[in-house]
């Protein structure tokens, strides 16, 4: 099993940024062309580069041992498919393929960037870990993916909210969903988000727990609870308070900033335990 | 002569003689619009005086056209023509009304591009479509269709229905109210469950009343100077009607505004639109300024979640709209072709004489195959007599059907029915390249 799994592993590793990359050019004609023919043809490349992801974590997996999910690749990697998931699952929620060209460029981006650290030699084996330690850094990856979604869906919303008012009526006027439907993508992904963030975070508690390996005060737990509250107002303030339109989209926009900056302010600045290599 | 340059044997011709937008004034087209009493009148007498085995009468605001098939009269145009005049009781000549005549494949290429809405006044409006099967009811109703108008308009709104998902043909909103409606689907999603205000009751609300109906909304309000005309519509819409002074009133509760009024100033203040907002808790309101000078405050639009349109900005849309369709117009016509060529080839594999070849043919290929199948069971010599024995069966078998076949082209529809239902029981296929041949 194993000699084969090593074999095939290099092809699904050149393959996959060639399926996304299909799959972005595919989404790219959806949005250049109005007509119907060939609007299924993005989502089923989309699909099929997401079974084959699948098929190559979880190759990867049979052959280390583990969840692979250990450097700056795999989350790389992670992250694309998880975004890709996502974004699968708004797009059907939603019946619209048209945004699908802001989303999966990125991800394909992502992927190129996972290969390429990929072709480099793996580091030292990685100890083995718990399972649910697992589902911790997956549901983390996972939730960092639905936010960077919602705030795609954000950014998307602002646009066409200004191009309206304006009175603009342009391609992307005609392409884009309806300001509701966009604001409904951002807050699902951004719900989904929250959701999964508040797993990984309890999860990665519940490690530390029983562990004692790193501490409470670690730097970036207290910055991801910080993201997780600013999410947590922004739900709660379209679902309670009423709020609606650009206000709303600043609070999640807002989250995901905070979410970025504190990536950047751990890694160069502060001392974490949570650190891929 | 058909308008393609060949000569048509008026005896088979599908033709189609009327009159439309680009043809004639509307006062000539407005006197032409059949009820169902006078279409059922112009298919007898087409019947009747020309002999027609298969008719159909079109007539809507924008055209009135008859199409028949099998008429005998040496000037099919002139006396539809007379028919029209007859039946209306209106004088065609000096009226700037001009007839054009269409014959087979054009009349036909004719009724494609008319119900694919390559013919519209609008280009690529949806009415249409709704009207050719309107027609397609009546002739069914009053003896005017048979195989071929039946077909010819299954065919042709199948025609329609492609350009319509193949192309851009009727995409995108083609006047203001629609672009209204258009816009607050963008901001709104779904409008169905929303509220609207219309202030005024004149032919622009009416009309953009008629837009958010079709698109599912049932709440409506309507601020009008006259109580008389506001109840007017308001009737129509089930709406309640109140003074133009009540709009502060009644603003916060609407989603989408449309506003069509005479009158001379500002109606809706930019504090009355503020007001508003901060009691729908800033949900977003849609304004639709429709009136020449505006009715709104154009200072409003500068509020958050307030979209305000006039109609400079809503006829952007509508401009961008026909472009669109106008760019999309070759792609349809390549449809229409495609699809004329296909009901050609059905309507030519109608042909008598190809279809009794076809017929005999089908059975003598099988006695062939069969003969070769089994040669090696009988003796060489035997060969002449065996064919000859076969031969006897197949012409005795098929004496009687072909006669019946031959005798059909006396039958008109019955005829084409049987040949038909020949082609379709023995898998004759379509001819491609018959030549057109008395049936």
């Amino acid at each position: 099993m194993t000699p084969r799994i090593d074999s095939v592993l290099p092809l699904l590793t050149t393959l996959l940024p060639v399926l996304y990359a299909l799959s972005a050019a595919a989404y790219a004609r959806i949005y250049v062309r109005e007509e119907s023919t060939g609007a299924r043809l993005g989502p089923v490349i989309l699909r099929i580069a997401v079974l084959v992801h699948v098929a190559y974590l979880v190759s990867r997996g049979f052959l280390e041992g583990h969840f692979p999910l250990a450097s700056v690749y795999d989350f790389l990697s992670a992250t694309g498919l998880s975004m890709a998931l996502v974004y699968l699952y708004v797009e059907a929620k939603e019946g619209t393929p048209n945004t699908g060209v802001f989303v999966v460029p990125i991800i394909f981006l992502i992927q190129v960037v996972s290969t390429a650290y990929g072709l480099i030699p793996p580091g030292p084996k990685v100890p083995i870990r718990p399972f649910w330690f697992e589902l911790h850094t997956m549901s983390a990856v996972m939730s960092y993916s639905a936010f960077s979604v919602s705030a795609v869906y954000g950014i998307l919303f602002l646009a066409l909210y200004r191009e309206i008012k304006s009175n603009r009526f342009s391609l992307f006027y005609r392409r884009m969903p309806s300001l509701e439907t966009l604001a409904q993508m951002n807050i699902r992904a951004a719900g989904g988000g929250l959701v999964l963030l508040t797993c990984a975070i309890g999860l990665g508690l519940g490690w530390l727990h029983s562990t004692g390996q790193g501490t409470f005060g670690d730097p970036k737990i207290w910055l991801t609870v910080g993201v997780w509250c600013i999410f947590a107002f922004a739900l709660l303030a379209y679902h309670r308070l009423g709020w609606r339109g650009p206000l709303a989209i600043y609070a999640s926009l807002v989250g995901f900033t905070t979410l970025l900056l504190s990536r950047v302010l751990v890694d160069l600045f502060l001392h974490s335990f949570h650190e891929f290599r | 002569m058909s308008a393609t340059g060949h000569p048509v044997s008026t005896e088979l011709d599908f033709v189609c003689v009327g009159l439309n937008h680009e043809t004639s004034p509307i006062e000539v087209r407005d006197a032409l619009v059949m009820n169902e009493e006078e279409v059922e009148r112009t298919l007898r007498q087409l019947r009747e005086r020309a002999a027609a085995a298969e008719a159909l009468v079109l007539s809507t605001c924008n055209r009135t056209e008859i199409y028949a098939r099998g008429v005998t009269h040496p000037d099919p145009a002139g006396l539809i023509a007379s028919l029209l005049e007859e039946i209306k009781g209106v004088h065609l000549s000096g009226r700037g009304a001009r007839l054009y005549t269409f014959h087979e494949p054009d009349s036909m290429r004719h009724l494609f591009r008319v119900a694919s809405g390559l013919n519209s006044q609008v280009l690529g409006e949806p009415q249409i479509l709704g009207q050719v099967k309107d027609a397609m009811d009546l002739a069914g109703r009053h003896g005017g269709s048979g195989p071929v108008t039946a077909r010819l308009l299954e065919a042709a709104l199948h025609c329609a229905k492609r350009t319509r998902s193949e192309t851009g043909i009727g995409r995108g909103p083609v006047s203001a109210p629609f672009a209204a409606v258009n816009v607050a689907a963008k901001v709104l999603g779904h409008v169905a469950d929303k509220r609207a205000l219309l202030i005024g009751a004149g032919e622009m609300s009416g009309l953009a009343a008629k837009h958010l109906m079709d698109a599912g909304l049932v709440t409506f309000a309507i601020a009008n100077r006259s109580r008389e005309r506001g109840e007017a519509l308001g009737k129509c819409l089930s709406a309640r009607v109140v003074s133009l002074e009540a709009i502060p009133v009644v603003l916060p509760g609407a989603d989408i505004v449309v506003s069509a009024t005479s009158a001379p100033g500002v109606l809706v203040t930019e504090d009355m639109v503020r007001t508003a907002m901060k009691l729908r808790k800033n949900r977003p309101l849609l304004i639709f300024d429709l009136a020449v000078p505006r009715d709104v405050d154009p200072a409003a639009a500068r509020l958050p979640n307030v979209f305000l349109h006039d109609l400079d900005a809503l006829g952007a849309i509508v401009a961008q709209s026909l472009e669109q369709r106008r760019a999309e117009v070759p792609r349809a016509e390549a449809i229409v072709e495609e699809e004329v060529s296909r009901f050609l080839r059905w309507y030519r594999s109608l042909e008598l004489k190809p279809t009794i070849t076809a017929f005999r043919g089908h059975f003598e290929r099988i006695a062939r195959e069969e003969l070769e199948r089994h040669k090696g069971r009988f003796r060489p010599e035997d060969q002449p007599a065996l064919e000859a024995f076969t031969h006897g069966i197949i012409q005795k078998l098929l004496h009687h059907p072909t006669t019946r076949l031959s005798r059909a082209g006396e039958n008109g529809t019955d005829a084409l029915s049987r040949i038909d239902a020949v082609r379709d029981l023995f898998d004759l296929g379509e001819e491609k390249d018959a030549d057109r041949n008395p049936r």
